[in-house]
C-alpha cells in the first residue's frame, strides 16, 4: 500500500506543480504589465511646479485662501500648476485621483503651451453626489508617450476629512 | 491524529520534533521581529492611524501568539496538566483579543464609522463566516479536524495575519504612491502587494500549525481545511474593515448602508469561498502534500508551489478584476457574479479537484489500514465494521440507528467509537509510511481506548 500512496502523492504533487506553473505565468504577465506602464529609464529630470492647492469656487472658477493640504468634504479645491516650468516639447497632462484610484478631474493631454490657460485644475464632485468623497487625494502632473503616462513630473497629496 | 483522543502522550524522545520546533521558533521569531520593526517604522515615519494601531496592537498580537502556542500544545500533554495549560491559553488569548479589539475600535472604527456600525458589520459577518467554517470542516469526510484547531486557524487569519499585513501594506502602498505613476502601473504594484504580503501572512499560520501540530495535520485534505479556515478568518476581518470604511465614506450621501451591504454581499456571500478561502487553501494543500512527501527538496517545492498559486490567484483578481466589463444596468448584477465565477472560479475548481483526489486517496488508505487492523484480531476494528467505517453514509446510518436505540447518548458514544477507530487507522497509515514521531506504545493505547469505547457502546 505504501507504494500506492506514493503513486497517489505523485499525482497530487505533479498536479500542484502544474498549477504552480500557471501561477508563475500569471505573475510573469503581471510583471510585464507593470514594466509596460512603469517603464524603466523614463526619468527625464524635468520637474513641474505645482504652486499649491487652494479652495475653489466653481461659480467664478477662482481660487481663494492659502495653500492647504487638508479640506472638509463640503469644500471644493483646485491645484494651480505653473505650466511654464515645463519644457515645451513634451506632452503632459494633470489629473486628480481619489483614494479609490478613480480620476476626479484633470486637464490635458497637450503641450505646456496648450495648457497655459488651464493653470487651475479643480477636483470634480462625482456625478450624482453632493460632495467630494473623503480620503486621500493625489494630484499629478504627468509626462505622456504615445498616450501613456510614463513619468510623474510633480505630485501633491491632500486629505479630505470624513466629517 | 491520535492526539484528538485521550491516551497518546507525545514521544519525548523523538528526534524529529526538535527540528520542527526549531523551525517553528525561528519562523515565529522572524514574524515578531518583522512586526516590531514595521510598527516602529510606521509610527515614526507615517504617524498614521494604522501606524499607531500597529504599535499599540503589538502586545495583543504577542499575547495571542503565545496563547495559541500554549493552546495547541496543551493537547499533547497528559490530562492532569492539560487543564492548567488550557486555562493559561484561554486567559492569554482572551486578554489579547480584548486589547486588540479595543485598539482597533478606538483607532480605526470609531474614527470612521463608529463602534455601533462596526458591531453591526461584525454581527452581519459572523453567521456567514461560521457557515463557511462549518462547510470547510465538513469537507473532510473521513477524519474531521478538531474545532479548536479550525478556530485557532481562523483566529490567526483574523487577528495576526491582518495585523501583519496592515503594517507591510502601509509601507508598500505609501512608497508606491510616492514613486509610481498613478494608474495601471500603480494598480499592478498594489495587486502584487496584496498577493504577496497577504498570502505570506496567512500562509505562515498554516505553516506554523503544521510545524507545531503535525499530528493533527494528516494530509492534503487537512491542509486545505486549515488553509481555508485561515482565509475565512482573514476575510471576516477584512469584510468588517471595508464595510465600516465605505459606510463612513458614503453615509453623508445617504447611501452608507447600501455601500456596506454591497461589500457584505461581495465578500461574505459571493466571495466567501472564492476569495481568501481558496487562495490560502492552496497554501494548505502544498503543506499537506509536503507533509507526506519523502525528501526535503520535494517538501520545499510543494510548499513553495502552494504559495505561488495562492499569490498568483490573489494577484490576478486584484490586478485584473477591473478589466472585466460591468455595465451600469440591471445586467451589471449578472456580470458581477460572472466576474467572480470566471476570474476566481478556475482557481476554486482546481482546489476542489485536489480536495476530491485527497479525499479519495485518504479513504482508500484508511480502508486498507482498517482491513489490516481487523486482520490482527485484536478487536479494535472488527471485519464486519470495515465497510461501515469506510463509508461516511454508512457511519451516519449506524449513528442514527444508535440514536433510535439509545437516544443522544447512544449517538455520541457510537460517534466517539467511530472517530477513535478512524484515528487508529490514520495512525497506522502514518506509521506504515514512517511519517509519525509518536511511539508504537501510543498506537497500542489508542487501540485499548477503542476497545474500552466499544464496551461502553455495548453496555
Amino acid at each position: 500500500m505504501g507504494s500506492i500512496t506514493d503513486a497517489q502523492l505523485r499525482t497530487l504533487y505533479r498536479t500542484l506543480l502544474v498549477f504552480a506553473t500557471v501561477g508563475v505565468v500569471i505573475l510573469a504577465i503581471g510583471l510585464v504589465q507593470f514594466a509596460y506602464f512603469e517603464r524603466p529609464g523614463e526619468a527625464s529630470g524635468v520637474k513641474a511646479s505645482i504652486v499649491g492647492v487652494y479652495k475653489y469656487d466653481p461659480a467664478t472658477g477662482q481660487t481663494t485662501g492659502p495653500d492647504r493640504s487638508e479640506y472638509a468634504r463640503n469644500e471644493q479645491f483646485a491645484a494651480v500648476v505653473e505650466w511654464s516650468s515645463i519644457p515645451s516639447n513634451i506632452t503632459v497632462d494633470a489629473r486628480w485621483y481619489d483614494s479609490f484610484g478613480s480620476i476626479e478631474g484633470g486637464v490635458g493631454p497637450g503641450t505646456p503651451a496648450d495648457l497655459a490657460n488651464h493653470k487651475t485644475v479643480p477636483v470634480q464632485v462625482p456625478e450624482g453626489y453632493h460632495y467630494v468623497l473623503p480620503g486621500r487625494y493625489t494630484f499629478v502632473v504627468e509626462r505622456l508617450e504615445d498616450g501613456v503616462p510614463v513619468e510623474v513630473l510633480g505630485r501633491r497629496f491632500l486629505l479630505v476629512d470624513r466629517q | 491524529m491520535i492526539t484528538s483522543t485521550h491516551p497518546p502522550a507525545a514521544d519525548p524522545e523523538s528526534k524529529l520534533r526538535p527540528a520542527r520546533y526549531g523551525i517553528a521558533i525561528a519562523v515565529s521569531a522572524l514574524v515578531i521581529v518583522a512586526l516590531i520593526t514595521s510598527s516602529i517604522l510606521n509610527y515614526v515615519f507615517l504617524d498614521s492611524i494604522p501606524g499607531r494601531t500597529s504599535l499599540y496592537g503589538l502586545l495583543a498580537v504577542a499575547l495571542i501568539t503565545l496563547g495559541t502556542f500554549i493552546l495547541v500544545r496543551a493537547y499533547d500533554r497528559d490530562r492532569a496538566t492539560r487543564r492548567v495549560h488550557l486555562i493559561r491559553a484561554a486567559v492569554l488569548i482572551g486578554i489579547g483579543v480584548l486589547l486588540w479589539l479595543l485598539v482597533i475600535d478606538v483607532f480605526l472604527y470609531t474614527q470612521s464609522a463608529g463602534p455601533g456600525v462596526a458591531a453591526v458589520c461584525a454581527l452581519a459577518c459572523l453567521p456567514t463566516t461560521a457557515f463557511g467554517l462549518w462547510v470547510v470542516r465538513r469537507m473532510d469526510r473521513n477524519h474531521k479536524e478538531p474545532w479548536r484547531l479550525v478556530l485557532v486557524a481562523a483566529a490567526w487569519g483574523a487577528i495576526v495575519a491582518t495585523s501583519l499585513v496592515v503594517w507591510g501594506e502601509t509601507i508598500w502602498e505609501s512608497t508606491a504612491q510616492h514613486t509610481l505613476v498613478p494608474g495601471p502601473g500603480l494598480d499592478t504594484s498594489l495587486a502584487f502587494m496584496a498577493g504577496i504580503l497577504e498570502e505570506l501572512a496567512k500562509g505562515l499560520a498554516v505553516l506554523l500549525l503544521f510545524l507545531v501540530m503535525r499530528n493533527e495535520f494528516d494530509d492534503v485534505v487537512d491542509g486545505i481545511v486549515y488553509g481555508a479556515a485561515v482565509g475565512l478568518g482573514f476575510n471576516f476581518l477584512e469584510s468588517i474593515s471595508y464595510m465600516t470604511n465605505l459606510y463612513s465614506i458614503f453615509q453623508p450621501e445617504g447611501i452608507g448602508g447600501v455601500a456596506a451591504g454591497i461589500q457584505w454581499y461581495g465578500r461574505q456571500v459571493l466571495g466567501l469561498f472564492f476569495g481568501h478561502a481558496t487562495y490560502t487553501a492552496y497554501i494548505g494543500a502544498g503543506v499537506g502534500i509536503a507533509r507526506q512527501l519523502p525528501g526535503m527538496r520535494k517538501k520545499v517545492m510543494a510548499i513553495v508551489a502552494g504559495f505561488i498559486i495562492a499569490i498568483a490567484g490573489h494577484f490576478s483578481w486584484d490586478a485584473w478584476a477591473t478589466f472585466f466589463p460591468i455595465q451600469n444596468t440591471l445586467f451589471g448584477l449578472v456580470e458581477i457574479h460572472l466576474r467572480t465565477l470566471i476570474m476566481t472560479g478556475p482557481f476554486t475548481a482546481g482546489l476542489i479537484a485536489l480536495l476530491l483526489f485527497g479525499i479519495r486517496y485518504e479513504g482508500q488508505n484508511l480502508l486498507d489500514q482498517m482491513r489490516k487492523e481487523a486482520a490482527t484480531g485484536q478487536g479494535a476494528i472488527l471485519p464486519q465494521e470495515v465497510p461501515i467505517l469506510a463509508s461516511p453514509w454508512q457511519r451516519l446510518r449506524q449513528r442514527l440507528q444508535a440514536l433510535n436505540r439509545a437516544g443522544v447518548r447512544g449517538y455520541l458514544q457510537v460517534s466517539r467509537l467511530q472517530t477513535a477507530q478512524l484515528d487508529l487507522a490514520m495512525e497506522r497509515w502514518h506509521r506504515e509510511r514512517k511519517e509519525i514521531d509518536t511511539p508504537l506504545e501510543a498506537e497500542q493505547r489508542l487501540r485499548e481506548h477503542v476497545i474500552q469505547l466499544r464496551h461502553w457502546v455495548a453496555a
